[in-house]
């Protein structure tokens, strides 16, 4: 992989405005369900209210890469915890699947532009989902009514930067096989 | 003065010196500032099988933020549904009751109530609310859990306790007891009939939640992880002889443990059992447990027209009976069960 052909590629891709949106579309989308799936985003709520705390705790772990709020927004039916590192986090996720399955869907609908078969394009976007399960990890468990040991807590507990890392490796596998100029 | 003289001198001096730093040290090896009880409870395992088996939730030391400077408002202002479910503290002429629906986000609320220092602690996997009085330090959620059920610590010496046998886990207070105070695990109306000039827990905790949310389920209607016939968390004793969610009320002495399912207690009105004792309160819908007294008959125990119980021809509300009264805890039953697996309960007619 020659990281100067990724990063090139990338540059070339961000630059076409019809990519870049459908980056930002699934970021956007991919955000809101991240920060629901650690209860930041939850239903539930009276009346509206906003309410803050302390900025400096912000910094304060609630789980191993979850961090306490410092503003809170209520709303009839919903309420919304604003933890600005949790949403760093969380932004910086769904950028990279914003990324990865934009790449994706010109691997399957452009083979020609990309080296390998659409099978591997799919299999691809496997750590987007791995992200997006790395926090509702002990949520399903709780519905589906599953036993938790401690070896499934050590595995939630570094999903989040192993998600982040497959996200990077991933994208740049894809890149290093995409040729932007076979890009329509 | 000779040299002798002075030899010896300094040689006395010397041991007065050293017998007084020792008894300093003996008396810091335990933490003064942390009460724990004169008799520690009865234990289903040693200690090393319960550090061994316990195992992390998720969240670090504080992960889950105790309120440590809780705000209170008036029974009128907390506008709680009646059927909410509470904890209720009642001491020195004072009452309080903390609602579940923000304990489940913090476990643990270190207060002062009728001039006593105490944390409220709750682990809404087990059900648990118990209260320990913590002197001068603070306890904190320790992320831990042992059995499905909060380990809290001290913030003073750090030692870990587990919540249900209110015992030491680690550190300077493993083995000792925690000195427990009774609370009560019942409704907002109940509560509020018996003190309506209570105090409730404000949801101005100083962290910023959604106390509409319970993340495990609801009690107002019963669902979820409350209800459901599962655990989440691995257990060292398992017993299918109940529903694992069955309420139980447990008590402990220095040798021996009993358990009644509430539902049985509150139709027979009162069990007994080897060693205790127990009777059905129906102010709060709970059980009160005593430890059975040596040599006294209890034939003439009874239920008096009035819902009270009569005892040698004197009338007694069901936690004033002439006996030792013993903390009462509600729990759910596989929690109970796996810590003392042992527990004494009434033989089902």
């Amino acid at each position: 992989m020659n990281p100067r052909h990724v990063l090139q590629t990338l540059a070339d891709l961000w630059g076409r405005g019809s990519m870049r949106a459908l980056v930002i579309g699934i970021s956007a989308l991919y955000l809101p369900l991240f920060l629901f799936a650690l209860q930041d985003i939850s239903l539930g709520g009276r009346a509206f209210e906003f309410l803050t705390t302390d900025w400096t705790r912000m910094f304060d772990r609630t789980g191993s890469f979850t961090f306490e709020p410092i503003a809170r927004l209520t709303l009839p039916g919903l309420t919304i915890l604003l933890s600005p590192i949790n949403i760093l986090i969380g932004g910086l996720i769904s950028l990279l699947v914003g990324l990865n399955l934009a790449v994706t869907w010109i691997a399957i609908r452009q083979p020609r532009a990309c080296r390998f078969n659409r099978s591997t394009g799919i299999l691809a976007s496997l750590p987007a989902l791995l992200a997006g399960g790395a926090c509702c990890a002990p949520a399903i468990a709780l519905i589906l009514g599953l036993q938790i040991s401690s070896l499934m807590i050590s595995v939630v507990q570094v999903l989040i930067p192993v998600s982040v890392i497959l996200l990077l490796i991933t994208l740049g596998l894809i890149l290093a096989r995409t040729n932007p100029e076979l890009v329509e | 003065m000779n040299s002798t003289r002075l030899i010896a001198l300094l040689a006395f001096a010397t041991v007065i010196l050293v017998l007084g730093l020792l008894s300093d040290s003996a008396a810091s090896e335990t933490d003064p500032s942390l009460p724990v009880a004169e008799t520690p409870y009865v234990l289903g395992d040693p200690i090393e099988a319960y550090v061994e088996f316990m195992m992390s939730g998720g969240p670090p030391p504080d992960g889950i933020p105790a309120i440590d400077n809780p705000r209170f408002i008036s029974a009128d202002e907390a506008g709680l549904r009646p059927e909410a479910m509470v904890i209720g503290f009642a001491h020195g002429g004072e009452a309080k009751a903390y609602p579940q629906s923000i304990l489940v986000h913090h476990e643990i609320v270190n207060d002062v109530v009728g001039g006593l220092n105490v944390g409220v602690t709750y682990c809404p996997l087990t059900a648990t609310a118990q209260g320990f009085e913590r002197g001068e330090t603070t306890f904190g959620v320790s992320g831990q859990l042992l059995n499905s059920n909060l380990v809290l610590f001290d913030r003073e010496t750090e030692s870990y306790f587990s919540q249900i046998n209110a015992t030491g886990l680690t550190g300077e207070h493993r083995g000792h007891t925690l000195a427990e105070v009774n609370l009560i695990w019942t409704t907002w109306e109940r509560w509020r009939a018996a003190h309506p000039d209570t105090r409730v827990l404000s949801d101005r905790t100083g962290h910023l939640r959604n106390y509409d949310r319970d993340p495990y389920g609801s009690y107002t209607p019963l669902r979820g992880y409350y209800v459901e016939d599962r655990t989440m968390f691995p257990v060292m004793h398992r017993s299918g002889s109940e529903h694992q969610k069955e309420m139980v009320v447990g008590a402990r002495t220095a040798d021996v443990s009993a358990r009644f399912v509430l539902r049985a207690l509150e139709e027979e009105r009162i069990q007994m059992t080897e060693n205790f004792l127990a009777v059905y309160d129906p102010t709060f819908h709970t059980g009160v447990i005593y430890e059975r007294p040596d040599g006294v008959e209890l034939d003439g125990l009874g239920v008096s027209p009035e819902g009270d119980y009569e005892f040698n021809g004197a009338v007694h509300a069901p936690r004033e009976l002439p006996f030792e009264p013993l903390v009462s805890v509600d729990v759910f039953y596989f929690a109970w069960h796996a810590f003392y697996p042992d527990s004494e309960h009434p033989r089902v007619p």
